[in-house]
């Protein structure tokens, strides 16, 4: 394999070898290995386990998914350049946005696989307004999502359609106040960054090379968001959903929250707030809606890809956005509030 | 990070998920039909791994510039060592499957799976027939035509406390993965010494459901006469799905 001239770094001989991370990870499995028994005995508590097993879930269930949107990202390096994508979307962003959401239809997984898939869009020469609705629609209005919804309330077929739009409506508009308001600085200069092309290099070291890369800088931050979801999962009492009976506004406000702490797979959502029968639809709608566009597992997964700027003004908005676009579908197909 | 240890982590972490794959732990964490895509995921990132290895050992241990992670080491750096955390939890901890503590948390959320109709297969013929809990549950909140009411029925599930000192028996369903488990559970009574069963427990209880039990008020949950129990070993499926 060619190599550039410069890339041999030069051995400096030094008579303190730096203590590398390979070391500090082999004394970190040594110490794990070690100290196996009291980990073991601190973790024998009925939360702590619990806890542990919902974290291991999360990641164990998220892992595909993630595997699947490397694996896009990198045939995407690879074999589609810049042009033929420039030729594929609309020249007007404005008008693009609308055709990357419908090209979320596509992709049949969680928000795990949207992610580094979005970030390769962009360093693609994509417009991010674009990049960011297909980060935000193809979670929720792929095929699997809807068949799912419409399995889990099976005496109202309105819901899948309320969702759709809900969801589509979400990415759609987030795409477009991105094109019209956003700065160039809020997304971190490393994500736009596009990997030079090493002219020594096949088809095939670039895919594996960029999957290996995308694997690693976002499996990471899948990690902390399973985490995070797992300890809200055991702290906050879902029992809440349950007094929520009667308070519309309070329902649609704590439904929607509760959709980003508990960050559940937008495949289960439906069957989960399906059983809240003594809630109106529209509650559970927005819990639907919001689930696959904010969550913590998701914010985690963007502050990784994007930088924690990004994260920080684009959750927010996109959770009163997604709030906002439940309720009006809600309204329009569902017939008002029931 | 450096280059050597993102690629022994990864090794690490395909490796921990062929091995819940392959010993068949993961019905802990996931439901079964995730198998194939967890096996194909645990082999790419494997091979994702061994393939950087390699690709670095014939380069002469350089690191190869433009790709590697030097160039985004600010942000990046340190976030991979998160990936060692499922790896220890799977190799050192292997976190059990959710049991009576997910069952007393979630007590308030009445699990009633939604319906289209309210028409049910007769039951099986036989003296006690075997019934999945929440398909029990189920006939016992929505079936007109009350086909539990009268008939013996054996189920199969834990034990679990109730804030009031009730007992139940429950089982865990599962739609995508343990984080979103509800739980199914009967009421047990008409028996002395159930207050006593330990919980996580498994049995198989024979006995037959209280006509009208399952309604609003009790959150439908059914009340179930015991009339016999035994103790049984988990199924290898511990989640219903």
């Amino acid at each position: 394999m060619a190599l550039p001239a410069g890339a041999v770094a030069p051995v400096t001989p030094s008579p303190w070898r730096r203590i590398t991370s390979l070391e500090v990870l082999c004394a970190a499995l040594v110490l794990a290995m070690l100290g196996q028994g009291p980990i073991v005995r601190i973790l024998d508590v009925p939360g702590l386990r619990t806890g542990a097993t919902v974290f291991v879930a999360v990641c164990v269930q998220a892992m595909p998914f993630l595997v699947l949107g490397v694996l896009v990202s990198g045939l995407i390096a690879a074999f589609v350049s810049p042009a033929a994508l420039r030729r594929a979307l609309p020249r007007r962003t404005a008008a693009a946005v609308p055709v990357a959401g419908a090209a979320g239809m596509m992709l049949p997984g969680c928000e795990c696989a949207s992610v580094p898939v979005a970030r390769r869009l962009m360093q693609q020469s994509v417009p991010p307004a674009a990049a960011l609705t297909f980060l935000l629609a193809a979670p929720a209005v792929n095929p699997v999502v809807l068949v799912s919804t419409a399995v889990a309330f099976p005496g109202e077929p309105r819901m899948v359609a309320a969702r759709f739009l809900g969801s589509l409506g979400t990415a759609v508009v987030m795409g477009w106040l991105w094109a019209r308001f956003a700065r160039p600085g809020w997304i971190a200069e490393r994500a736009l960054h596009r990997p030079q092309r090493d002219p020594g290099r096949g088809c095939w070291a670039v895919f594996t090379e960029t999957a290996r890369h995308d694997l690693v800088s976002s499996g990471g931050f899948l990690v902390l968001g399973g985490l995070t979801a797992a300890a809200l999962n055991v702290l906050v009492p879902t029992s809440v959903m349950a007094s929520l009976a009667g308070h519309l506004l309070l329902g649609v406000l704590v439904m929607a929250l509760l959709a980003v702490v508990l960050a559940l797979c937008s495949e289960a959502d439906a069957f989960v707030v399906a059983s809240l029968s003594m809630l109106p639809l529209l509650p559970r709608l927005v819990f639907l809606v919001v689930g696959p566009v904010v969550d913590v597992k998701l914010i985690a997964l963007q502050a990784g890809a994007f930088g924690r700027g990004f994260a920080a003004r684009f959750a927010p908005a996109t959770f009163v956005m997604a709030v906002g676009c439940a309720v009006l579908a809600g309204v329009l197909v569902l017939g008002g509030i029931r | 990070m450096r280059r050597e240890t993102q690629n022994v982590l990864l090794v690490l972490l395909g490796g921990a998920l062929l091995k819940i794959a392959w010993t068949g732990t993961y019905l802990r964490y996931v439901k079964p039909s995730l198998l194939p895509f967890l096996a194909v995921a645990a082999v790419v990132i494997l091979a994702l791994g061994l393939i950087a290895i390699a690709r670095d050992l014939r380069a002469g241990r350089a690191l190869p510039a433009g790709f590697t992670g030097a160039a985004h080491s600010d942000h990046a750096a340190r976030s991979p060592w998160l990936l060692l955390l499922p790896v220890l939890a799977i190799f050192l901890v292997s976190p059990p499957a959710l049991g009576s503590d997910t069952v007393t948390r979630s007590a308030a959320m009445p699990a009633v799976p939604g319906r289209s109709d309210n028409d049910f297969p007769p039951l099986p013929s036989g003296p006690a027939p075997q019934l999945r809990l929440s398909d029990f549950v189920a006939r016992a909140v929505w079936d007109d035509a009350g086909s539990v009411n009268g008939r013996q029925v054996r189920l199969l599930g834990f034990v679990a406390r109730g804030a009031g000192g009730d007992t139940y028996l429950a089982r865990l369903v599962i739609t995508c993965c343990a984080a979103d488990a509800t739980a199914m559970k009967v009421r047990l009574v008409g028996r002395s010494g159930l207050a006593t069963l330990p919980p996580d427990s498994w049995w198989e209880v024979r006995g037959q459901v209280v006509p009208g039990s399952a309604r609003q008020d009790s959150r439908f949950v059914p009340t179930f006469t015991v009339s016999g129990l035994a103790p049984t070993t988990p199924p290898p499926e511990t989640y219903e799905y």
